[in-house]
């Protein structure tokens, strides 16, 4: 492992506990690591995964018979992707200063508390009676609050934002997410439609020759 | 010959079809429980027609509508007919007994009300029959009155009309009569909405009883909480909606339905205050249909409660008849509308004849009689004997209800309190589990745990001691070290 590995991985490290600082580092320095961010990401859509299945059954509600392992993964890996995208779309036109990269490493490394804490809870999970099924959900929501506080500081270091603009911008994220997605499925039912028209056109023309 | 040979095949393969259809159309409807997920599960009838009590079971008359059955424990079954003002008394095997219009004293005479008009059975709409006094009270709609005859002989014993001391807006028209174990009397007036009549024994008033509340709905809460006291009283009030039927269970409460859709609960079980206290401990809750393709709420127009808590509710909208045990759990649903035997097209009342139901029609003016199949045998006294508390005896009967029907949540979730009751955690929440019954489960597992943890104990304990051992000894090394350093 080289120096400058190294120092990418310390800088990971110190960005969840001196978010302002380390984000500041990774936007301006180049210190932020894409790879570690797609890792992060893909073990966040795994562990959505593994809590689909191996949440302990007093706390899993889900019909863990007709799960699709592929799907719940698209989702939240998805999920951050989209994110990123919108995020970046809005900002730009928001006067924010941070580029599509450095969204997607910002996010992804705020994710990290609800990868670890989320492990634990799934574990511990197959090991609680429903009135100890509280604390589980403490544990869950202190991880989302520390999730949220991380993203929120990394974006508004990034893009140079008071809290303000941040709140502004992010709401807006989840418009023009939403809007992505409407095109989205506009665009593939018009391809459907075309496509089942060219095979119309085709099948009568083979009963017609 | 060969010709002759491929007919008689054929006739017989035509034979077999035919036995085969009729087969299949002795279960009306389709039947079906719902799961932990709220799909639906398909499930064998509970419930076969076994016999129809019509206008052939009449001896030449005709009913002019059928409103209300109820059943002695002897197995007389009695049918109110609103239209003709007339009672039936039928035997078990649907032999009319009796025909009840004017009433007659024990001596044979005459009966005259107080307005010097002869005592005659006018609109009657309810039936009760009090095992306890043996005695059959009618809820005389037209006449505006209840009438208590023998269950005997069916000779007069009380009337009682609007009592004196009455209060209140409701008219005081008995559709639906039940009579409780200290002897107080229910009344259910359709569309009252200020709850179910109770009166005394001796028939004074005593109070309104029952609480319905209506559904909250968001968007007149909004108007309502903007408006001025001016703009208020010209809004339309939000009545309280009416109980439509009632019925008495075996631990002496008062079970009530409703069908009015802005109702915000559609079964009852209200204590001594009116408040509804129904267990609704199954998966899902005590609603009848949770989906359906055209959205309708079910429509209970009656209930009929077993003395272990096993009540059967039916649906008027779809002819259904729901089945749960005492703690809510949906045990089966039968029955449907239609035109073949046993299916109704509107249904007004339900009564237990023993193991078997009674169920009768309005337009059809017939009784139908379900008996229950071997899968509802089962289920049926499988939860009587959990509810009594004979544990092995009901394992018996959910095992056997299990292999007839391996889908079904209920028995799995029995079977699983059966062990646990017997303090064999492992069987129990393996069985929870197949039964989605995540309450019970935890119970199961706490238990496990409990002998789990003792049986390690040591492992926790050793680690714990192993911790503060190290402590200690890393503190002691820290202030040698010091002393050291100082000397």
């Amino acid at each position: 492992m080289n120096e400058q590995a190294k120092e990418k991985i310390s800088y990971y490290k110190t960005s969840l506990f001196h978010p302002f600082y380390a984000f500041y580092e990774i936007r301006f320095r180049k210190k932020g690591s894409l790879k570690i961010a797609f890792v992060l990401m893909c073990l966040f859509g795994i562990l959505q995964c593994a809590a689909y299945q191996y949440t302990g059954f007093v706390m899993n509600k889900n019909p863990v018979h007709e799960m699709n392992s592929v799907s719940i993964f698209l989702t939240y890996a998805g999920g951050v992707v989209l994110f990123t995208i919108s995020n970046w779309a809005v900002t730009t036109l928001f006067n924010g200063k941070g580029g599509m990269g450095d969204i997607f490493t910002v996010v992804c490394y705020s994710l990290t508390p609800l990868i670890a804490l989320d492990l634990i809870v799934v574990i511990a999970s197959n090991f609680v009676i429903i009135e100890e099924v509280m604390i589980l959900q403490a544990i869950h929501g202190i991880a989302l609050v520390y999730f949220i506080f991380l993203a929120m500081a990394g974006l508004c270091t990034i893009h140079e934002y008071s809290l303000k603009e941040n709140i502004i911008s992010i709401l807006a994220t989840f418009i023009a997410a939403a809007i992505i997605i409407f095109i989205g499925v506009l665009f593939f039912t018009m391809i459907e439609k075309m496509a089942g028209f060219i095979w119309l056109v085709v099948e009568e023309a083979m009963r017609k020759l | 010959m060969a010709g002759m040979k491929k007919i008689i095949s054929l006739l017989a393969a035509l034979f077999i079809v035919l036995l085969f259809s009729f087969s299949v159309c002795a279960d009306t409807g389709v039947s079906y429980t719902y799961d932990y997920w709220k799909n639906v599960k398909e499930s064998p009838a509970a419930f076969g027609l076994e016999q129809v009590v019509d206008a052939s079971n009449l001896n030449g008359a005709s009913f002019g509508s059928v409103d209300d059955v109820c059943a002695s424990a002897d197995g007389r079954l009695f049918v109110a007919d609103k239209t003709a003002g007339r009672i039936y008394v039928f035997d078990d095997s649907g032999n009319l007994l009796q025909s009840i219009k004017a009433i007659k004293s024990s001596d044979g005479k005459i009966v005259i009300n107080k307005d010097g008009s002869q005592l005659i059975l006018n609109g009657c709409e309810g039936l009760f029959m009090d095992e306890e006094t043996d005695e059959l009270y009618i809820a005389n709609t037209g006449s505006m009155q209840v009438v208590v005859l023998d269950g005997n002989d069916y000779t007069f014993k009380r009337v009682f009309g609007k009592p004196e001391n009455m209060t209140g807006t409701t008219e005081f028209k008995p559709s639906k009569v039940a009579v409780d174990h200290s002897g107080r009397i229910y009344l259910v007036v359709q569309s009252s909405y200020e709850g179910i009549i109770e009166l005394n024994k001796d028939g004074s008033f005593s109070r309104y009883f029952g609480v319905n509340t209506p559904k909250v709905n968001l968007v007149d809460y909004f108007w309502k909480s903007i408006a001025s006291d001016k703009q208020k009283q010209k809004m339309s009030k939000i009545y309280a909606p009416a109980f439509n039927n009632v019925a008495i269970d075996g631990e002496g409460f008062v079970m009530a339905v409703t069908y009015d859709s802005a109702a915000e609960d559609s079964v009852f079980r209200l204590n001594s205050g009116g408040k509804n206290v129904l267990r609704e401990e199954g998966n899902i809750p005590v609603v009848g249909d949770i989906r359906s393709y055209d959205s309708t709420q079910s429509q209970f127009v009656d209930i009929a409660v077993t003395d272990y808590g096993t009540y059967a509710v039916i649906d008027k909208s779809k002819g259904r008849i729901f089945l749960y045990n005492f703690d809510g759990e949906l045990l089966n649903v039968f029955g449907g509308m239609g035109d073949l035997k046993g299916e109704f097209k509107n249904p007004t009342s339900i009564a237990w004849l023993g193991d078997k139901l009674a169920v009768s029609d309005g337009t059809l003016n017939a009784v139908y009689i379900f008996a229950p199949t071997d899968f509802g045998k089962a289920i049926l006294k499988g939860n009587e004997a959990y509810y009594y508390g004979r544990w092995d005896e009901a394992l018996g009967y959910f095992k056997e209800a299990i292999r007839l029907n391996a889908n079904y949540e209920p028995a799995y979730s029995a079977i699983g309190k059966n062990y646990l009751m017997k303090n064999e955690y492992r069987q129990a929440m393996y069985y929870f589990k197949l039964g989605n019954n995540r309450i019970f489960y935890s119970k199961a597992f706490n238990g496990y745990r409990n002998i789990v943890l003792k049986k390690y104990f040591y492992i926790p304990a050793g680690i714990m001691l192993l911790l503060i051992i190290g402590i200690i000894y890393s503190e002691v090394r820290f202030f040698q070290e010091k002393r050291r350093y100082y000397r």
